[in-house]
């Protein structure tokens, strides 16, 4: 910016260039002087001084209109440098104009200065590298045109020098478009103080320090008031001295200044203040005086004050009033005991300018007596021969009961016998009450009461005939809407129809509820809240006589929405045969149920591809296909599933239907038909079985006899007769011989090869080998030495493995040689046994001689102290001793053959 | 969320130290261990460069890649970690609350170029948390013993403080203040790896050859001889 102080004559002309010859730009200048004045004249060089030099000079002329075209000049003064940059210092690197401050869309020149032109020097506008004019080797010129809004803080533009690292820069700071002050507008509330007001429009963005001022100027009477708040300010009228005001509202800052204008007449700009002080008085069932006061505007002023009458939250009534000082109005047509909330404003009656703020408040109407009476109905139950009736009534609305009922007044007349009346006064909010009355005809006669009167009463008569003769209950569809009833009308007299429902019917309250129609209705809908689906609701439809007494027409029931059964029901497989078998439900209860019933499903698995006559394919949830029977009788109980496989498996699933569907699926039961012969095996094998039985019974007591017969005892040679004929002719030493008496001299060891397991008959002949046993020193004075072994015992487990014919270990002779006593020879045997077992190969040899006293148990192969031989192998011999049953197996006594003794 | 979440964890940990760190409210806390991790703990959050730096580089369009680099901190502005550790204990607080009190100055000339009130707010939370720290450090100097020189509690309003070397452009102040926040952040976190070095109890002398801490940094360095003080100016080499 260039500033400089000249003395000019009435118009100048300056002309400024960057360099002296070429002049970038020409201004002009006027202004009324006086001579001799000193005038300044300030304008503002696009490009940056510090950029580059510049030159100015300046000439003048007269621009006075009485003085013709064309006009003289004066000389150009001479050309005057402005050097700043020989002020920038010694940075290597500078980046200008500095700091900044224009308006969004602007176009701005930024220039760099370096010190030396051999550095790469690039710049940068937010981060975007920008490319300018050079100016001179060290002066780059950039023309940033139409610069946006980016940021609060300004926009960053640097210039990076490399090398060196040298960085510089400046910040642009952008203001948004400041914009013109809208909805300028001014108002009295009381003729003294005039408000202002106006929008500011959108935020420049700048920092708080360059935030806009407002000033705003009254032209009539020059005044001129700062204004502290961007969006209002106050100005003090002046009613009596000044009528009209001329504002300008002149709102501003370093960029840019807005002025609006307004000129209006100050009564024309009135906006009262809101009513106060608003009063009910003379408060009765229908009217009500409403009163309010205003605040004064002036002199004599008029106000147009307007009423609004707000009922359950609707305007039901709006009247508009004049006032000066206090208002009054009547409001009528109101309901008793109702609460009302009443509100007023007001606007200038003459020039309407805008209406004050509403000032609200309620009050409610007297009460009156009930105007109608309450809708009753009874319930009439026999208790022990008497009969109990519950009345009930509906409680009055509230345009009925006109006032806060306090108690209800039930009047009992007997019609039967002499004229009395009883009196019981209930409590409200009660809605019923129950009364024992015997079974004379009563007149029930129900008032409502409130504190200011009764209402008409109610009359119902319960005569001695119970009426409940027998209707047929029909069914009735129900929607989500309710129940449509209808009825025949009755050829006699009615004085209206009651309807009557237990809305909870599976409570034992019930919760009855009923609805009075008219004598010329026959159909009604009947909805409530209440109804579920599922639920089946029974409906009750009585005429009342002129009499007053109600009477049973008809039984409807039905539900609001059918579902399908929740349960199935527990079923009994009976009479099963080889084709048939018989279903049975009978202990499943029919009702309740979520519908009506309107039969059963019976889903049936087999194996056979194609279902059964009275049956069809079904497809189960899960994909299985299974035949599918129809019961359509919802009374049925039991069915005979027929023409089925004998001895084949089946599964079946029983289950209930409504209009709604099916009830759920089930475990299948399983059942299997019987065999079609096994009755017939029966008649067959029993019999058998029960001669077989007794044929064994048979035997079993005559068993001393079969066995005399063919097992005769075999005869003890000791009591034989022949033995006492022989002592008596022969010798009589002779006798039985002992085998302790007996010295044996050979042993026959019978040699078999492997495979002694064979039989006998298979076995082929083995040549026997006799072992000679020394004979003992003493001699025997009988014919030579014998061997007589007496009743060989084997044990069974041996003899088991080591098949059919026993024998003697295998000994060497020379062994058996020492030997010289029976004694010892069993107890070199017995010795031997235990030792040779392990010597002799298997196979080898076929009988195992062993000794009675150290045998050990064959079948206790553990307890051997040595390596045992092969079961085949193993045969023991044993003496004459009782074999502990524990000690050997079950003794398995096989007879010896003749080949195969002991000798 | 994630960022919410730990903005207000953050916030939590912040509150929670400040309103435990007893001195702000007239007393201070006489454990040792407890206010020496409160410290540490101080330390370790305000390192954190979400803190201050990065807000202030988004709120002055510095977040370009071209101006990142030149937001390095001015080597001699803070104190290093070598200059922090050859200190006393007793000097290394004089330093931390000296250091520290220079920044609250230069944040409170900082600000001024901050016009958004919702910006101003964030970063004045951290002049909060700088007094809460300076408290801390106050107690601290307390507990250790044969201290001759006491740091002084930090006052809750504006202090008087040297003005920094007028910047005569925005731009340029808008550099220097990223590079200054730039090294304030790295000086609380050399001051967190330093108080993790202290022992146990405050007894204990931690001092690493302070003489050659001297010797290290004689030629820039104004170290009273007796106290270990640092000048406010912080030319303690890196």
């Amino acid at each position: 910016m260039l500033s400089r102080s000249i003395k000019l004559g009435p118009k100048c002309k300056v002309e400024h260039c960057v360099q002296r010859d070429s002049c970038k730009s020409r201004e002009n200048y006027s202004t009324t002087v006086k001579w001799n004045q000193v005038l300044r004249w300030s304008w503002e060089s696009q490009l940056p001084l510090e950029c580059t030099q510049h030159f100015v000079r300046m000439r003048s002329g007269a621009a006075d209109a009485q003085i013709p075209e064309p006009r003289f000049w004066g000389d150009w003064t001479s050309w005057e440098e402005v050097a700043v940059q020989s002020s920038l210092g010694h940075h290597p690197l500078s980046v200008f104009p500095k700091d900044k401050l224009v308006e969004e869309g602007s176009n701005v020149t930024v220039c760099y200065v370096s010190r030396s032109h051999h550095n790469n020097i690039s710049c940068y506008l937010e981060g975007i590298q920008i490319h300018g004019e050079q100016l001179d080797p060290n002066v780059c010129v950039f023309h940033l045109n139409n610069v946006p809004f980016i940021r609060d803080t300004g926009t960053n533009m640097y210039c990076k020098m490399d090398p060196g690292g040298v960085i510089k820069g400046i910040v642009l700071f952008v203001s948004k478009v400041f914009e013109e002050p809208k909805d300028f507008s001014c108002e009295t509330r009381d003729l003294k103080t005039l408000s202002c007001t106006w929008d500011p429009g959108k935020d420049t963005g700048l920092l708080t320090q360059l935030s806009p001022s407002y000033t705003l100027f009254e032209s009539f009477s020059g005044k001129k008031v700062i204004c502290t708040h961007k969006s209002w300010c106050d100005w003090q009228a002046a009613p009596d001295s000044q009528e009209m005001y001329n504002f300008t509202l002149t709102a501003g800052n370093d960029l840019r200044k807005r002025s609006v204008h307004l000129l209006f007449n100050l009564t024309h700009r009135v906006h009262p203040m809101a009513p106060f002080n608003v009063l009910f008085k003379n408060v009765s069932p229908t009217n009500a005086a409403m009163t309010w006061r205003v605040h004064s505007i002036g002199n004599y002023s008029t106000l147009l004050c307007q009423v609004e009458l707000y009922g359950e939250g609707k305007v039901i009534q709006k009247q508009n009033v004049s006032v000066v000082a206090n208002g009054e109005l009547l409001v009528r047509n109101l309901e008793p005991y109702t609460e009302y909330v009443a509100q007023v404003r007001c606007a200038h009656a003459s020039h309407f300018w805008r209406w004050s703020e509403w000032t609200r408040d309620n009050f409610t109407t007297a009460e009156a007596a009930p105007s109608e009476a309450p809708d009753v109905w009874r319930e009439v139950k026999s208790v022990q021969g008497h009969r109990v009736v519950t009345l009930f009534w509906k409680p009055l609305s509230k345009l009925q009961a006109k006032g806060k009922i306090l108690f209800y007044n039930v009047v009992l007349e007997n019609l039967d016998g002499p004229s009395t009346m009883k009196l019981l006064s209930i409590p409200a909010p009660a809605n019923c009450t129950e009364l024992a009355l015997d079974h004379h005809s009563y007149q029930i006669h129900v008032t409502a009461n409130n504190s200011v009167g009764t209402s008409p009463a109610a009359v119902i008569t319960l005569s001695r005939d119970p009426g409940n003769k027998d209707v047929e209950e029909a069914r009735v569809k129900g929607t989500k809407d309710g129940f449509s009833l209808s009825w025949k009308p009755q050829p006699r007299d009615v004085t209206g129809y009651i309807v009557e429902w237990c809305e909870h019917p599976r409570d034992p309250r019930c919760d009855l509820q009923w609805k009075s129609l008219g004598p010329n209705t026959t159909s009604t809908v009947v909805s409530s809240d209440a109804f579920r689906p599922g639920v089946r609701y029974n409906f009750r439809i009585y005429g009342i006589s002129t009499e007053r007494i109600p009477y049973l027409l008809e039984k409807k029931t039905g539900y609001s929405q059918e579902l399908a059964p929740s349960d199935s029901p527990q079923v009994h497989i009976g009479n099963l045969t080889a084709s048939s078998f018989t279903l049975s439900w009978k202990g499943w209860p029919a009702e309740p149920q979520p519908g009506f019933l309107r039969g059963y499903s019976l889903y049936l698995k087999s194996k056979a591809v194609q279902c059964l006559p009275g049956s069809e394919k079904a497809v189960l949830p899960d994909g299985s296909v299974c035949c599918k029977y129809k019961i359509d009788n919802p009374k049925q109980k039991t069915f005979v599933v027929q023409n089925l496989q004998p001895a084949s498996f089946y599964e079946f699933f029983l289950t209930p239907y409504t209009s709604a569907g099916e009830g759920p699926l089930g475990t299948f039961t399983k059942v299997t038909t019987q065999d079609e012969y096994s009755r017939i095996l029966i008649r067959i094998l029993v019999p058998m079985i029960l001669c077989i039985l007794l044929l064994t019974i048979l035997c079993y007591l005559k068993s001393q006899w079969m066995k005399e017969k063919c097992y005769p005892d075999i005869p003890d040679p000791y009591k034989s007769s022949v033995l006492s004929l022989i002592k008596s002719k022969e010798n009589p030493r002779l006798t039985i011989m002992n085998v302790k008496d007996c010295v044996p001299d050979a042993i026959e060891v019978i040699n078999k090869r492997e495979g002694a397991r064979k039989s006998l008959i298979e076995t082929e002949p083995t040549k026997p080998t006799y072992l000679h046993l020394l004979p003992t020193e003493k001699s025997y004075p009988g014919p030579g030495p014998c061997i007589c072994f007496e009743n060989f015992t084997y044990n069974q487990a041996a003899s088991e493995s080591c098949g059919p014919v026993p024998g003697p270990p295998k000994e060497q002779p020379s062994q058996l040689g020492l030997l010289t006593s029976s004694e010892n020879v069993l107890k070199a045997l017995g010795k031997t046994y235990v030792n040779s077992l392990g010597e002799i190969p298997a196979g080898e040899t076929n009988l195992n001689y062993v000794s009675q006293l150290a045998s050990p148990l064959c079948g206790d192969k553990s307890s051997l102290p040595t390596n045992p031989p092969e079961p085949a192998l193993c045969s023991e011999y044993k003496m004459q001793m009782a074999i502990p049953m524990g000690l050997a197996s079950p003794p398995s006594i096989t007879p010896l053959d003749e080949g195969e003794h002991y000798h | 969320m994630r960022a919410q979440l730990m903005q207000r964890t953050l916030l939590s940990l912040v509150l929670g130290l400040l309103f435990l760190s007893t001195p702000a409210m007239g007393s201070c806390l006489d454990k040792y261990q407890e206010l020496l991790g409160q410290l540490q703990k101080q330390a370790d959050f305000m390192q954190h460069t979400s803190m201050l730096l990065d807000p202030y580089i988004r709120i002055q369009g510095l977040d370009k890649d071209g101006l990142k680099e030149y937001c390095q901190e001015r080597p001699g502005t803070f104190p290093s970690k070598d200059a922090l550790q050859q200190l006393s204990r007793q000097g290394f607080l004089h330093v931390i609350n000296t250091t520290l009190g220079q920044v609250l100055h230069r944040l409170r000339t900082l600000l001024k170029d901050i016009p958004k009130a919702q910006d101003l707010e964030k970063l004045n939370m951290m002049k909060l948390h700088i007094r809460g720290f300076k408290n801390n450090i106050h107690c601290m100097a307390q507990l250790l013993p044969g201290s001759v020189e006491k740091t002084e509690p930090t006052p809750a309003g504006p202090a008087a403080s040297p003005s920094p070397t007028p910047i005569p452009d925005a731009f340029q102040r808008r550099l220097e203040g990223c590079r200054f926040l730039h090294g304030y952040h790295r000086f609380m976190h050399s001051v967190g790896q330093v108080f993790r070095e202290w022992g146990q109890s405050p007894s204990r002398s931690r001092r690493h050859s302070p003489r050659r801490g001297l010797r290290k940094g004689a030629h820039r360095t104004h170290l009273s001889r007796r106290n270990k003080r640092l000048k406010p100016r912080g030319w303690l080499p890196r």
